[in-house]
């Protein structure tokens, strides 16, 4: 009935004691998936904003897989070429190519953390547009102090680096899946995963690069 | 007088080497404890709420869950006396610190909440459907005055979790693939906020689970959270985080959220538990 690929005989103990405990349903490549999808861990029948369920949500795909399995560690060679070529794959550019939006809207969306949570509260994406939380993570404005650190500061971007070509397609890729440069970044891929629209992935970029904007004051 | 000093002295010393677990300490003693050994943004980060500790208000939640406790209670018409924390029926003192663990009676690995929802069943009657059991949140529920009370008797142990039975160690392990689990909308997993040391989310400091003399003070809940104007539990963060993660909702004291509670508290293991704590 269990057929396991890789089990070590450790692991199987385990998978024997807890096979006895809370009877298998069916079979899941290790112990926390298990307790996931099999033993009752998440309400996995929720709906999401996206039209899924949290049973989706909770499914990973390729380059997620592939990251987690580093655990503490930092990424090895092959891991990086593998997430890369990955993440090269998925990138999907505008038909009418990079172009600046609306740095206002963008500014607001960099500043809300709205959208796409699930459970005890639930986000309404008809009342309220999901946002980047760009702030969570980077400073920007250099006049806002709640910042957070676990991405770079990004003042002064545009100021510093122009408006090339070559820049905003950088910035525009990174936005949309930034393991194509940093593989197995703690970031997450706005542009992929559908966390941004098109238009809002441009209004971001015209905070980052519009010399009107804040951020490059 | 001088030889007196030295002869104090080498005992002193050894009291300090062997870290700060003691109970006789208060819970803002404990966290300066903490303080004066590492030099950490997440522990300092809140002067105000430090200053605040002596007069936490989980203390009042505390002796509410006190009496609770004591009070005969439920169908049947019984104490929380006879409730076996892990270190016999009653016995409080430092039994949080060493949970969770697995017991006997009912094959399982059990956290502080499950353990505390099973004997209320067993012992007083108290059906799933009862609010004492249902109501699992915020400082005027049953739970979190029974939690804070059972909490606050571990104030200055040190964590220290049973690895001793098989499950313990799966659970623990488990727990462990969850915490650096990615997943979701934001490709988020525990380790992207809880995994360096001086980081932060806005103007919030984060903990480092890597660095235990840091990570004793993010688990140690029940703690009153100054924004939410209530108590708080383990099993309530853990929902926080899965949420802010987009990644759904986890079942209140599913084996998922056990296990991943037992890594936290093995990663915690050997540093005072700061209980109740007071938090941003």
């Amino acid at each position: 009935m269990i057929k396991h690929k890789n089990y070590t005989t450790p692991a199987l103990t385990l998978v024997a004691i807890l096979f006895a405990t809370f009877s298998y349903t069916a079979v899941a490549d290790s112990l926390s998936d298990s307790l996931i999808f099999e033993q009752g861990g998440f309400r996995l029948s929720q709906k999401t904003q996206e039209g899924g369920t949290v049973k989706d949500r909770l499914t990973q795909d390729g380059i997620q897989k592939v990251c987690s399995k580093l655990g503490a560690a930092s990424v090895d060679s092959n891991t990086a070429a593998s997430v890369t070529s990955m993440a090269r794959e998925s990138i999907k550019k505008p038909a009418g190519g990079i172009k600046l939006g609306d740095w206002k809207k963008g500014e607001a969306v960099a500043r809300s953390g709205y959208g796409f949570r699930v459970g005890h509260k639930t986000d309404d994406h008809s009342k309220r547009e999901a946002g980047g939380n760009c702030y969570a993570c980077h400073q920007l404005d250099p006049n806002e102090i709640a910042f957070g650190t676990l991405g770079p500061s990004l003042t002064g971007y545009g100021k510093l680096r122009g408006t090339g070509e070559p820049i905003l397609n950088y910035a525009y890729e990174v936005i949309y899946n930034p393991h194509v440069y940093f593989p197995c970044t703690h970031m997450p891929r706005f542009g992929h995963n559908n966390v941004l629209t098109g238009q809002q992935i441009s209004d971001v970029m015209a905070y980052l690069f519009d010399s009107a904007s804040p951020v490059n004051q | 007088m001088f030889n007196r000093t030295l002869l104090v002295l080498p005992v002193v010393l050894a009291f300090a080497a062997t870290a700060s677990a003691d109970p006789s300490m208060a819970p803002e003693e404990v966290l300066q404890s903490l303080i004066d050994k590492v030099d950490s943004k997440y522990l300092t980060q809140s002067s105000q709420n430090i200053m605040m500790m002596p007069d936490n208000p989980a203390y009042w939640v505390a002796e509410e869950g006190e009496e609770l406790f004591m009070e005969k209670r439920g169908p049947k018409n019984a104490s929380l006396e006879g409730c076996d924390f892990g270190k016999g029926p009653g016995v409080l003192e430092g039994a949080y610190t060493e949970m969770p663990r697995y017991f006997a009676d009912t094959g399982k690995v059990m956290d502080l909440e499950s353990r505390l929802v099973h004997c209320m069943m067993t012992l007083q009657g108290f059906s799933k459907k009862d609010a004492a059991i249902k109501k699992r949140h915020g400082s005027g529920s049953d739970m979190m005055k029974l939690q804070t009370y059972i909490g606050s008797l571990s104030n200055g142990y040190a964590w220290n979790p049973p690895m001793d039975h098989p499950m313990e160690t799966a659970m623990r392990d488990a727990g462990k693939e969850l915490f650096y689990r990615r997943a979701g909308t934001l490709d988020f997993s525990c380790n992207t906020c809880h995994g360096d040391t001086g980081k932060r989310i806005r103007a919030s400091v984060l903990p480092n689970i890597n660095v235990p003399e840091e990570w004793t003070k993010a688990i140690s809940w029940p703690a009153f959270r100054v924004g939410h104007d209530n108590v708080r539990s383990s099993q309530h963060r853990v929902r926080g985080c899965y949420w802010q993660m987009r990644q759904g909702r986890i079942e209140a004291t599913s084996d998922a959220s056990i296990a991943l509670i037992s890594y936290w508290t093995d990663a915690a293991r050997g540093q005072p538990a700061i209980l109740p704590d007071m938090k941003r």
